[in-house]
């Protein structure tokens, strides 16, 4: 096992792991807001429009509209497109979500198909994207360059340090928004800085790891933490912990049986939200019922 | 403008989305009074209670506070999502938020005074237990020490002793009248009950078919009165 180990990490997957580790840490304290304010289809949608986002970037080089550019470039150009669509996303679904027009579930639904659909349409007739985007659907290893890393880091970094500084306010418009309003609270305001952050995750994870693995980190930790958890605070811990320590195990399992690392991941997710359940109903069992007074 | 009132609502119209549910209100409610709001399902009463609040700005005119007057709000409870893993502490310490800059962390004192309101409002024993696991009287108590952890002067009670057994409504009633009789609060409480405003508001009013009367208990109340209220629908 050490030497597969120092194998990795005296490769070019090194920055691979980092990426997957900084996945599994982040996606999950996204992923908290979108269960606790039950989002989660907007969970599934977001990834898929942000994979058209990254396809529609590609189209631009079949359209000949952008010349084709470095890796580098080529990968920030993606990140835009990608962030841009996300983000567009976000505001109408959420703006549509505030008016109450027409059903919520269907809007996001459609967005999804849609966006599957038209990912694929642009990218089948683009020799340039094709193989990348491809790659990241199935959820294969990326190589990561030393200046993506570094970028994934730093927006990854941000979007930490602004959760923790302002979970209290986060967790207020979430829990109830109308007490924030009475309390003088922005909660537009605060909802559109949670959505940024929630965009901009979405969009790196998604340019990284694809819609899969971002989608599975996203939802599957949070799921696993609740059930565990006892308070918010080791609501989010746990998510994190679980997050990358399946990043990194289903990283090292991907590598060791040569199969695609983001399913592998999602599997791995999948068992340990199936064990923890399990052992919850077993314990929920031999507990003795608690009543409570009125 | 009677600096007595702690709000005077103005030509006020209510609704959601431009939408007018009521129209043409004109009401003051006096500091230090508790006042009843009173109506039939779908008349506006949550809708009058939560544009008072500024949770829904008014379709038109205009609604004036006196300073002090701070909000605490106390929402059904209902609507409040079991999926936080939140203790009965931190649902009530979400009340001291108001004056905490964003950012930063709420100081021990304000701790102390959740503590002392929810010892006030008799929710001191179930502190620690998840809120989502409280009976329904055990969660209005923690509210309303939510609400007063805001240091609030005028408290906004949307129905809170609805879907509550009758002895947790009688508690939770009495509590109310303590509160008001030992902080002078200005309340104002939406509830279906006759029985229970009559029993804790002083003033009351009364949303029929589109009309608010507002007057003193023992003159609303009266048997001819409601008749002659309930019978606007038929008029």
């Amino acid at each position: 096992m050490m030497e597969m180990l120092h194998e990795i990490f005296s490769t070019g997957l090194r920055n691979s792991v980092y990426v997957s580790l900084l996945i599994g840490l982040v996606c999950p304290l996204i992923g908290n807001y979108l269960v606790l304010r039950r989002l989660i289809f907007m969970g599934v949608a977001l990834p898929q429009i942000s994979s058209c986002g990254i396809a529609f970037a590609f189209a631009l080089h079949a359209w000949h509209l952008v010349p084709h550019l470095d890796d580098s470039s080529e990968n920030a150009l993606a990140f835009g497109g990608s962030t841009l669509f996300t983000l567009a996303a976000l505001f109408v679904l959420t703006l549509l979500q505030r008016r109450s027009a027409g059903l919520a579930d269907t809007r996001v639904g459609a967005a999804y198909v849609l966006a599957g659909a038209f990912s694929i349409l642009l990218l089948v007739k683009n020799p340039y994207g094709e193989h990348g985007l491809l790659d990241r659907l199935r959820g294969e290893i990326i190589a990561v360059s030393d200046a993506d890393l570094m970028m994934t880091a730093v927006a990854f970094g941000i979007v930490t340090t602004v959760l923790i500084v302002f979970r209290k306010e986060f967790l207020l418009v979430s829990f109830d928004p109308e007490m924030a309003i009475t309390l003088r609270k922005n909660v537009f305001t605060w909802d559109g800085l949670l959505f940024l952050l929630i965009g901009i995750t979405v969009s790196m994870s998604v340019l990284s790891v694809g819609p899969l693995v971002t989608f599975g980190f996203l939802l599957l930790p949070p799921l696993i933490a609740r059930a565990l958890a006892r308070n918010m605070r080791q609501f989010a811990f746990t998510g994190c912990i679980v997050g990358m320590v399946s990043a990194f195990v289903g990283f090292y399992l991907a590598y060791r049986w040569d199969v695609p690392v983001g399913p592998t991941d999602v599997a791995l997710l999948g068992v340990i939200y199936l064990i923890v359940s399990l052992l919850k109903r077993v314990f929920r069992r031999r507990r003795p019922r608690q009543s409570s007074a009125a | 403008m009677n600096e007595q009132n702690i709000a005077e609502l103005q030509g006020v119209a209510v609704g959601y989305d431009r939408h007018a549910v009521l129209s043409g209100i004109d009401l003051q409610i006096a500091r230090g009074t508790f006042t009843g709001l009173l109506g039939a399902n779908g008349s506006g009463k949550t809708t009058l209670l939560k544009t008072i609040a500024g949770i829904l700005p008014p379709v038109n005119g205009r609604i004036i506070f006196h300073s002090p007057a701070v909000l605490g709000y106390v929402p059904q409870r209902d609507q409040l999502d079991s999926v936080y893993i939140l203790s009965a502490f931190e649902v009530a310490l979400m009340g001291v938020c108001g004056r905490i800059g964003a950012g930063r962390s709420i100081p021990r004192e304000d701790h102390e005074c959740v503590h002392e309101c929810l010892r006030q409002t008799g929710a001191d024993g179930f502190a620690r237990q998840r809120f989502s696991e409280l009976s329904g009287g055990q969660k209005q108590r923690v509210l309303i020490a939510r609400a007063l952890a805001t240091q609030a002067d005028f408290l906004l009670l949307d129905e809170p002793t609805a879907g509550i057994d009758a002895a947790a409504t009688q508690a939770i009633l009495e509590l109310l009248v303590k509160l008001h009789r030992e902080r002078n609060l200005t309340l104002l409480m939406v509830n279906h009950d006759l029985a229970a405003v009559r029993q804790t508001a002083q003033q009351i009013i009364w949303i029929q078919n589109g009309k608010l009367v507002q007057g003193p208990v023992n003159e609303l109340l009266r048997r001819e009165k409601i008749e002659e209220i309930l019978n606007l629908q038929f008029s």
